[in-house]
This record gives C-alpha cells, sequence and structure tokens, in this order.
C-alpha cells in the first residue's frame, strides 16, 4: 500500500477544464500546465524514490517545509518526464540551501532567476542540452525541469510575481534556466569535479543569475585576445559593486581557440578576473561608487568578483559560432552563493 | 472526470508573541536596524531624530544587518533586547 497523497484534490470533467482551473487557482507561469492527477504524480515520486512526505527543503522564513509530493505535483506540471524527477529534486535542495539564500533571490527587486548547471552523466541519459541554441527552445528536459523548479518557488515557496517576487525587469530565464556542460567535448575539468565531486556523479548546480550576455569574437585565435573581449564586455555589467558570482560560458569555437593555446578554466578565470577590474575613478564618474573622485582614484582598482573562484567557467553552446557568454550573478557572493548538489537516484 | 492534486502549501503556523506596545514613546530607547542599502542609514537617522524632537525618545542607536538580503542576525537581536524599547525596521528600495 503506497503512502497517501495527502494534498487537496479538485475533481473536474476534462483535460480542459482542469488546465483551465489551474489558471484560474493561480498554479500557473503563464503557460499550460499539464493537470497533476495521481498517477502522474506517483511515477515522479516513484523514479526519485521518494516517499511523499519526505521534506526536500525547509525555507525557515517562510515556515514552509518543500515535500516531495509538492515537488512532484509541480514538475508533473511543469511537463517533465518522471526521470526529471532526480534533477528537480535537487535543484530544489539548491535553493532551499542556507548559502543559497532563498530569501534573497527569491524576492528581491534584482529579478534573479535560477541558473541550473547539470553535470555528470545524467546530462547525457536526459539529453538536457549543452550544444546549440543552449539558453533557447527545443529541449523538453531544459525547459521543464527549470520549469518545475520555478513553480515550486511560486506553488510552495509562494513567490507570486509581483506580491512575494518583486523583480523589477526580471528576464526570460525566471521561466526555465537549465543547460548542461558540454563534457563529452570539453577539454577541460567538469564543473562539478572543480567543486568537489567525482566524474561519474551527476549534480545541478544553482545559481541566482541575471540574464546571458553575449559576447563577440571572430578575430583572436588566442586565449588572451578571445578573453580580452570578454573581459571588455564583463567589466561593467551585474552588480558591479556587489561583487557577486558569475558564469561564464563558453562555447564551441572559442573553446577550442582557449584550449588550443594551452589553457585550463583556471587560467581563464585568473585572466578574466585580472582584467574585469574598475577604477575607483570610473565607478565613481559613472555613479556606481559613492563620493567624489580622490587623486589616486584613476590607479585605485576594485576586482568585479572578489576572488577568482567567484568565477563559474561552463563550456556549453554551439559548435560554430564566435559566440559565448557570461552571466552575472544575483547581488553579491555574501548574499547568495552558487551550490552543487548531489542527484541521487 | 479527472482528479487534480493541489500543487501549493499553507506556510506551518508558528506560535508568535508579540512584545507589549508602549503606550507612548516618551523617554523610549530606540532601535533603528539598517539593511545596508544606499541612504537606508540616513533615512533612519532622519527618522530617528524625528522621533526624539517629536515623540520625546530618550535615544536611537542604529544596527546594521549583514546585508538586505538576509533576515537580522542574532548578535544584533540579542544586543537589542538589552538595549531597546522600541525598533524600528524595514526594507526599502
Amino acid at each position: 500500500m503506497p503512502a497517501t497523497l495527502t494534498s487537496q484534490r479538485f475533481k473536474v470533467q476534462s483535460l480542459d477544464e482542469a488546465m483551465e482551473l489551474c489558471y484560474a487557482k493561480g498554479w500557473s507561469d503563464g503557460l499550460p500546465v499539464v493537470p497533476p492527477t495521481e498517477a502522474g504524480v506517483r511515477a515522479m515520486l516513484d523514479a526519485a524514490k521518494l516517499a511523499p512526505d519526505t521534506q526536500i527543503g525547509y525555507l525557515s522564513h517562510r515556515a514552509v517545509s518543500i515535500t516531495a509530493e509538492k515537488v512532484a505535483i509541480n514538475a508533473v506540471m511543469a511537463g517533465c518526464k518522471p526521470e526529471y524527477m532526480p534533477v528537480v529534486v535537487a535543484g530544489v535542495e539548491g535553493i532551499a540551501d542556507d548559502r543559497w539564500s532563498y530569501h534573497g533571490p527569491g524576492t528581491s527587486t534584482g529579478g534573479a532567476a535560477v541558473l541550473m548547471i547539470v553535470n555528470g552523466p545524467i546530462a547525457r541519459e536526459l539529453d538536457i542540452n549543452a550544444g546549440d541554441n543552449l539558453f533557447g527552445p527545443g529541449w523538453r528536459a531544459n525547459l521543464t525541469i527549470g520549469r518545475a523548479v520555478r513553480l515550486v518557488m511560486r506553488n510552495v515557496a509562494g513567490s507570486l510575481p509581483g506580491l512575494l517576487d518583486r523583480g523589477t525587469v526580471g528576464h526570460p530565464g525566471k521561466l526555465s534556466y537549465v543547460i548542461a556542460e558540454n563534457e563529452t567535448e570539453s577539454p577541460w575539468t567538469p564543473l562539478h569535479v572543480e567543486r568537489g565531486f567525482r566524474p561519474e556523479q551527476s549534480t545541478v548546480t544553482v545559481m541566482a543569475a541575471e540574464s546571458p550576455h553575449q559576447f563577440y569574437n571572430q578575430l583572436s585565435s588566442t586565449p588572451e585576445g578571445v578573453l580580452t573581449t570578454l573581459a571588455d564586455n564583463m567589466r561593467v555589467s551585474g552588480n558591479v559593486m556587489g561583487q557577486p558570482n558569475y558564469c561564464l560560458v563558453i562555447a564551441g569555437e572559442h573553446m577550442r581557440t582557449i584550449a588550443g593555446g594551452g589553457w585550463g578554466k583556471k587560467e581563464i578565470r585568473e585572466f578574466v578576473w585580472k582584467h574585469t577590474q574598475n577604477s575607483h575613478a570610473h565607478l565613481k564618474r559613472t555613479n556606481r561608487m559613492t563620493g567624489a573622485i580622490q587623486a589616486d582614484d584613476e590607479q585605485k582598482l576594485r576586482p568585479l568578483v572578489a576572488s577568482p573562484d567567484d568565477l563559474l567557467v561552463v563550456a556549453a553552446g554551439g559548435r560554430a559560432g564566435a559566440f559565448s557568454c557570461f552571466i552575472p550573478g544575483w547581488s553579491s557572493a555574501k548574499t547568495s552563493q552558487a551550490v552543487t548538489k548531489e542527484i541521487k537516484r | 472526470m479527472i482528479e487534480i492534486l493541489d500543487p501549493t502549501v499553507a506556510a506551518s503556523t508558528q506560535p508568535i508573541a508579540f512584545a507589549p506596545r508602549p503606550r507612548a514613546l516618551e523617554g523610549k530607547r530606540v532601535a533603528l536596524i539598517e539593511n545596508t542599502k544606499y541612504n537606508s542609514d540616513r533615512l533612519l537617522a532622519r527618522i530617528g531624530d524625528m522621533l526624539k524632537e517629536e515623540y520625546g525618545v530618550a535615544e536611537w542607536k542604529m544596527y546594521r544587518k549583514h546585508n538586505a538580503g538576509v533576515p537580522a542576525h542574532q548578535e544584533i537581536i540579542e544586543a537589542i533586547k538589552t538595549s531597546a524599547d522600541v525598533v524600528v525596521a524595514g526594507i526599502g528600495d
């Protein structure tokens, strides 16, 4: 006898009526949802081997316990396949982690989305896109896993846009913002291994994040050349004074150029950290730093992030095209840190 | 017929006891909790001064949170318990 599902039940006559009820109840992100039936919810729980009353996370400031049952219901609504459920669960564990600090990115006018970077074998098994059109449409796993996490934020944590979620402009990544690292073609150490996991483990890294900022460099055949363009675009992005995490997403052509020059992720981080510093004079002239310009302010430099380790480097994106991107984190690394969780199966 | 499940949850209830409200502010000690946002200290200092000038509070003292995205930390809560009768806390953008 499987454990009882305790959520309230609503009876409707048709599929259309079920979808409209979800809108009427305020359970949708704006797109149609898959009506969460008991069979669908149980398939999710079974795939993740979770009892419905298992607590996935607890948000103390909201006094909300996020149970497996509620995660499963929202995963069904998002359109997930049951085998995606362990990734959704790991993502929810990540945003409920104290280091991610839900209270800020779940509510802030800064409009953070949950960037989710999937590493390890599960990314290939579930066909989570790591290539062409990385942040765009076309892959069910990418679009529904992130949507499920955002629906949990809405329906369980109460981050309702315009009420608790007060993002001033927000961005489309708040619908879903999931990528995988292209471990098959990358010559570099995968993100999860850099963050202390084994290559054969599967993980999801969550980062409170702005939208992707694309940059273009078709001229250079050296790591320094490509990364000089990146650093120039990046230097005054995001919360310059907050020093948050950044994610650097290096796509195929740039990856081959940079790796061809013998550089790994450590060298990328150090170069970008060094070349994204702003003078105090510039920060004051552009109304980012307070106070009058002092005599030595042209020489005084402030790094964009506190440490090179605050830069997360991910190999992903299409093989062709001289484009890559950087993603500024929300607020500051002191306020919300990127968190990596193992995907348990 | 289709039966669907509610994806939402109500926050668990917590017993919250409110401190007794003072009948007047005259002679009271005021704690101001500053959330680190730009100008929030100036705004609160002005509020503190107005409370002194117009309501006769005895003094005000400002406490700074670690940052705007987190609740006030235990250390300042403990300090406020012993040093203040009234607290002004808020968040502004």
